[in-house]
């Protein structure tokens, strides 16, 4: 049951992120044929990956949002005697927490790009499921970092603007100083697949930067170990 | 005693910075029995329960509930399994219905009892469908209280449970709480009602400043705490009657008011030493003895 409570504190920032990030990419791809310059070689491939660079901004947003809340942003308003009273351990709550947030993170990786294989597939436009297939991969296990620093936040800090300001300001501050000194580790440029992708086709390569998902799913495992020895140390 | 105790403390301290909310604080709460935790705001009761539970951890001392360690996060989830705990604002989920909130609670004890669940709902009159967030204070304690009754807990821990409900919510919780306290329940919990207290509770701890000042059965007390107003021929020495049980003097030309937790029978044979002319000996209700310790503090 404590999915389920997750899932109640979370659905409606969860399903109006799905709405927004589907449609926006449904209709960015349906309507963008106007957008395709003459120059473009490879203009459908091309706009697929200006979509991602689009949705990769809108999920970032979307899951640090998803991350706010838990068990400080509780103490805020007064519930976490409520939780903490629960038998259940402060490391699990925050599990539970991570692990539906997680979900509902894949979830809008996924769909939004399923729609843009439906649409692009109805509209006879070439589109392969190994290149969607990529582009979710690297937009969620490359991404899922910004919702464990979002959880990681949201274990600090309790207040209901400070925590996603917070959050958001070192999404964009990461952003801005990797691609200043340190290009090559910038994740934002990971996720979008500015790293992997070819600019004559402007098709994904074969050879996903797999060292660089891998080190940013570690990143992951380390914030939200790090969130959970937050939690477990604060005093409700 | 000690094998009898569902709550036991030693020298349980808490203290933020220099401020200490809760003093070394001893506490013994006896197995099936309603104990009072009384105090005014700010005395430390909801601290000493926040310990209990383990939503924060003790500067100094120990303490176990059920004969659990409170310090420890794996003993403390046992204990929370057959603890049932009324937080001070009834805070529960606004998003959630009430049948939600049942169905989640419910959910973590697999000892819940369907039947007070019933009962309580039809008793209550909860709307089931209505979100948590439209419930008026008063059908928010009575939730809280649903879930907490239904449990078949050890333990009932109560943090002002009678706040925003009406006099007949009251009662009802009064005779609730008796008869859970006969079916083995033992409860503790913490009221400024000292009139709900002084009817149901067979024991009393009065907490000011964090420190425990009175830790006597109700009996007790009735039987004790004395007060003795004197009348002299002359203006009473006040140093003659600061004897072991004697709280307060209070001394008003020829008269003096004597409270006294005990040995109430040695001011009076002092004041006959120093030729009273008038004595008045009145037993001391919960209220007055609450007001004086606190006063005296």
């Amino acid at each position: 049951m404590l999915w389920y409570k997750a899932w109640l504190e979370t659905r409606s920032r969860f399903l109006t992120c799905l709405a927004t990030l589907t449609l926006f990419s449904g209709i960015f791809v349906h309507h963008a044929q106007g957008l395709i310059r003459p120059e473009w070689k490879s203009d459908f491939n091309r706009l697929l990956f200006v979509n991602q660079q689009f949705l990769v901004i809108m999920w970032v947003l979307s899951v640090v949002l998803l991350g706010m809340g838990g068990i400080v942003r509780e103490k805020a308003i007064g519930t976490s005697s409520v939780t903490l009273a629960l038998p259940v351990s402060r490391a699990r709550l925050l599990r539970v927490r991570f692990g539906m947030g997680a979900l509902e993170a894949i979830v809008l990786g996924v769909v939004p790009w399923l729609a843009v294989f439906v649409v692009a597939s109805f509209a006879r436009k070439p589109i392969l499921i190994t290149q969607v297939a990529s582009y979710v991969l690297l937009l969620v296990a490359g991404g899922l970092v910004y919702f464990a620093m979002a959880v990681l936040v949201s274990s600090l800090v309790s207040g209901e603007y400070t925590a996603p300001a917070l959050a958001f300001g070192i999404v964009l501050l990461a952003a801005m100083l990797f691609d200043a000194w340190l290009r090559q580790f910038n994740l934002w440029r990971l996720v979008t697949g500015d790293f992997s992708i070819d600019r004559s086709t402007y098709l994904l390569s074969e050879h996903l930067p797999w060292m660089g998902i891998l080190s940013s799913l570690s990143v992951a495992v380390l914030m939200l170990l790090a969130s959970t020895i937050v939690v477990q140390r604060r005093e409700f | 005693m000690t094998n009898e105790a569902v709550i036991l403390t030693q020298a349980l301290t808490k203290s933020y910075g220099h401020a200490e909310a809760v003093r070394g604080l001893s506490l013994s709460v006896g197995r099936n029995r309603i104990t009072a935790f009384l105090g005014r705001n700010g005395a430390g009761k909801s601290t000493t329960i926040k310990m209990l539970l383990g939503m924060i951890r003790p500067t100094a001392g120990s303490g176990t509930v059920l004969g659990k360690q409170i310090a420890n996060t794996g003993e403390n989830r046992e204990v929370r399994q057959r603890v049932a705990y009324v937080a001070e604002d009834k805070p529960l989920y606004g998003y959630m219905t009430v049948e939600q909130t049942i169905r989640f609670f419910s959910s973590f004890y697999p000892d819940w009892r369907r039947d007070v669940e019933r009962k309580l709902l039809h008793d209550y009159e909860l709307p089931l469908q209505r979100k948590v967030k439209m419930l008026s204070k008063g059908m928010r304690t009575k939730l809280a209280l649903l879930l907490a009754f239904a449990r078949r807990p050890d333990l009932l821990i109560l943090d002002e449970p009678s706040e925003g409900l009406d006099p007949v919510g009251i009662e009802y919780l009064l005779q609730v709480l008796v008869a859970l306290s006969a079916d083995g329940v033992s409860i503790f919990f913490s009221s400024h009602q000292i009139a709900e207290v002084e009817r149901v509770a067979d024991h009393v701890c009065i907490l000011e400043k964090g420190r425990l000042l009175v830790d006597a059965s109700l009996d007790q007390l009735r039987q004790f705490y004395r007060r003795i107003d004197l009348v002299f021929p002359f203006s009473p020495p006040e140093g003659e009657f600061r004897i072991s049980g004697v709280e307060r003097i209070q001394t008003s030309g020829h008269q003096m008011s004597v409270f006294a937790s005990r040995n109430a029978e040695a001011v009076i044979e002092r004041a006959r030493d120093l030729n009273v002319v008038s004595v008045e000996i009145a037993p001391v209700g919960l209220r007055d003895i609450f007001l004086e310790t606190v006063k005296e503090n």
